[in-house]
């Protein structure tokens, strides 16, 4: 807890197969560490972490990491409700992780209605995806064709390690950024009854401030 | 103003290091002149007459304001500007009164004010300013202490050996003086467009203002000097210094300095006087640019949102600007800190309220398939459904009071052992592997902490114990949403068996929150404490709080109900 004070708190929730790495993102994310070994999530976990959109405005994440177990599935489903964004997430040395990503984000889809969620994917472990891994692991997942799914579905992509720390942050700030932009547009807004978006502990007087400089630039024209 | 100048006069000696001189110059303490000057300036004057003296002292606190101001005016942060017309024109006034001793005198003596400056100011390029940790009395004024700071940041940084080098040094600063000079005047100039709410100043009107501060800056010190000054600056030069001074080595320097000091009087003016002609030249560019597509400056002033009634005071401006800067820093210094103390933001910190959420949204769904599994049958078992599930509930209602049976924890077990074993006893018969490491490890630290001598602040300690209370208790109710999201995915289930190990839980859960009040309050009243008031609310926020922790438990128990109950139909 370094500084408590946050503008907006965005829900985002991290879905996929299991063992694909949701976990291992998160604790990079929250904690710069990578646990070589980690037990399965149960049902799900939280993480929170506080960043800055470009204008500086504070945002507190919280993120919640579902578990990918099959058996899990009807709890986590519950869950979907209040997110404003999704990391779709798979692993790049596993083609049925990408192959159940259409699945993966029909569910969110369904289960986020009316709201119309941030919508990013993932991909994990790229570590292992060069021909020179120890682990034998290979690449079964193109960045060419991540991006081609990405952009026919409207999603943000990139490609992460967990273990080297590559694109950890941007995953997060990407989705953050982007529902930040849609708040500024009108498109997203703070509701009751839907947890996607709150607002924080406002910066004092934040209002104030915009207000002053909207008279100053109306008395100018008129 | 007087204590500080000598303050001011104090902390420029030490980097000379010379006991005697420093011990003279505390004698002389009432001069703010730089020690070169002061010697020259003030030594033969000692054995006169006291009459004079006091006089002299009288004086020479209005030369100095004067100069105080002028020199602190650039660097001042605005809230002491609102000074400076005053001072002033209490200048203006003075120099009246003193014409009279001015004599053959005149500006001969600003010069010496100039080292000072100078000083100050060419050090302090080549070393940044450090406050002196050097104990200050009496302060009246926050500016004065500014430029004592940075008078003796100056000084310590300054030649190491008197003498000679003190003279190239000075000779150094003589560029510097010009320079100082001019920066001091561009800041009254521009002070002056600013303060002036007369829409676009004259560029002459500038000019000739910063002449006349020039004047006044000139002539305001004259008169600390009257007319002992002309014996001071003759005996200087003409040699053998008085017999006051026969133990003092560097006096006869003194003559040097002042020759130096009249060479730099004579090249500054001319340089203030070819500075101001360009300074009037820029002035007037700067004008015509700014006007340039925009007459009487009406669009640039709309723009900074000065009405044309308003003064446009930048430095009005400036100030509320800070003022708002500094309360906002406070307001959000006082929100982080009540945030510290917040249960429900630590709460929601250790996440509590988001286990407590999602509990709630397995909650409401699993109830929505019970209803639907009751709609969907007969009557008759529709009624069956009902009494079992009122069993459940019965099953789940917490038991009265019991005896504190548990308390006496078998021998050589710790007692966040003794914690884990009763959790694990709770909950053996709900057949599912929870993690009660986090709870235990947070008692133990807790219980590490009561035995710590480490904090004795009343309110350190209250603050730890808030926080502990909301973490152990965001701990207690992760465990219920845990137990129910196992319990959800369960293959086989035994409610009754399920319903009494989650209601001991939640006895052991809740007896542990009251330890914990407990064991913060009884270590708030071991401290011997001049406030017996404020522990004594400490102490009721903390049961305060237990209880609000028993709550969000039971809570969390109640919530976990229909999952223990889906089982069963």
């Amino acid at each position: 807890m370094v500084d408590p004070i946050f503008d907006y708190q965005f829900r985002l929730i991290l879905i996929g197969d299991s063992t694909v790495g949701k976990s291992s993102l998160l604790k990079y994310f929250t904690d710069g560490k990578f646990a070589e070994l980690s037990d399965p999530t149960v049902g799900v976990d939280f993480f929170a972490r506080i960043i800055e959109v470009q204008d500086g405005t504070r945002i507190k994440l919280q993120l919640w990491d579902t578990a990918g177990q099959e058996r899990f599935r009807s709890i986590t489903k519950s869950y979907y409700r209040n997110s404003v964004g999704a990391l779709l997430v798979y692993d790049v040395c596993n083609r049925s992780s990408f192959e159940h990503i259409p699945l993966w984000m029909m569910e969110a889809k369904r289960h986020i209605e009316p709201h119309r969620p941030v919508f990013a994917l993932v991909g994990c472990k790229i570590d292992l995806a060069g021909s020179d891994s120890k682990n034998g692991a290979r690449r079964q997942v193109t960045l060419e064709e991540a991006q081609q799914f990405a952009e026919q579905n409207g999603l943000h992509q990139l490609e992460t390690s967990a273990k080297t720390g590559f694109n950890v942050e941007n995953a997060f700030l990407i989705v953050a950024q982007d529902v930040y932009n849609r708040i500024q547009s009108g498109e997203y807004k703070v509701e009751d009854g839907w947890d996607g978006i709150k607002t924080g502990f406002n910066r004092p007087n934040g209002m104030d401030f915009n207000l002053l400089e909207a008279e100053t630039v109306q008395s100018t024209c008129c | 103003m007087h204590t500080s100048d000598s303050e001011d006069f104090e902390s420029a000696d030490e980097g000379h290091g010379s006991p005697e001189k420093k011990e003279r110059k505390k004698r002389l303490s009432s001069s703010n002149y730089s020690d070169n000057a002061l010697e020259t300036a003030q030594q033969p004057q000692e054995p006169k007459s006291s009459s004079t003296s006091v006089k002299n002292v009288a004086k020479e606190t209005d030369g100095w304001d004067d100069f105080d101001i002028d020199d602190n005016e650039p660097i001042a942060p605005p809230p002491s500007k609102a000074n400076v017309p005053d001072k002033k024109l209490e200048v203006e006034q003075k120099q009246s009164n003193v014409k009279a001793d001015q004599k053959s005198q005149d500006t001969g003596w600003d010069d010496f004010d100039d080292w000072g400056q100078d000083d100050a100011t060419s050090t302090q390029k080549t070393e940044p300013p450090k406050p002196q940790a050097k104990p200050q009395p009496a302060q009246p004024d926050p500016n004065i202490k500014e430029v004592t700071d940075r008078l003796a940041a100056a000084s310590t940084g300054g030649s190491g050996g008197w003498g000679w080098g003190w003279s190239v040094d000075s000779l150094l600063s003589t560029a510097t003086a010009g320079i100082s000079n001019i920066t001091s005047q561009v800041s009254q100039g521009i002070s002056t467009v600013l303060e002036t709410g007369i829409g676009a100043p004259d560029p002459e009107e500038l000019a000739r203002s910063s002449l006349r501060a020039n004047e006044a800056k000139a002539k305001a010190p004259a008169p600390i000097n009257t007319a002992e000054d002309v014996t001071v600056q003759g005996g200087a030069t003409e040699g053998p210094p008085g017999p006051g001074n026969a133990g003092d080595a560097a006096f006869p320097f003194g003559s040097l300095f002042s020759g130096v000091s009249k060479f730099v009087e004579t090249t500054g003016t001319k340089v203030i006087s070819g500075g101001l002609d360009t300074l009037e030249t820029i002035g007037k560019k700067t004008m015509e640019v700014l006007q340039d597509g925009d007459p009487g400056l009406a669009k640039k002033r709309a723009l900074l949102g000065l009405g044309a009634g308003d003064k446009p005071v930048l430095s009005q401006v400036l100030r509320e600007a800070k003022a708002k800067a500094d309360e906002d820093d406070r307001v959000r210094e006082e929100k982080r800190e009540a945030k510290e103390v917040h249960y429900e933001n630590l709460f929601d910190d250790f996440e509590g309220l988001v286990h407590l959420e999602a509990l709630e949204m397995l909650s409401k769904q699993v109830s929505m398939r019970i209803e639907e599994r009751m709609r969907s049958v007969d009557a008759d078992k529709r009624q069956d459904i009902k009494e079992t599930l009122q069993q459940v509930a019965e099953l789940c209602e917490m038991p009265e009071e019991e005896e504190d049976d548990h308390e006496a924890p078998s021998e050589g077990v710790s007692k966040a052992d003794a914690f884990h074993e009763r959790l694990q006893a709770a909950t053996q018969d709900l057949g599912l592997k929870l993690q009660f490491q986090p709870l235990v490890k947070q008692y133990t630290d807790i219980l590490a902490y009561i035995s710590s001598t480490e904090d004795t602040a009343v309110r350190a300690i209250y603050k730890r114990a808030v926080s502990g209370l909301a973490h152990s208790t965001a701990l207690s109710v992760q465990q219920y949403h845990k137990a129910a999201e196992m319990l959800l995915v369960k293959p086989r289930r035994s409610t009754a068996d399920e319903a009494d190990a989650l209601t001991q839980m939640t006895v052991v859960l809740t007896k542990h929150i009251s330890e914990l009040a407990t064991l913060f309050t009884e270590k708030l009243n071991a401290l011997p404490s001049d406030n017996q008031e404020q522990v004594n609310t400490y102490i009721t926020n903390i049961f305060l709080e237990a209880g609000n922790s028993s709550t969000y438990i039971q809570n969390a128990f109640q919530l976990a109900l229909p999952i223990l109950q889906i089982g069963a139909v």
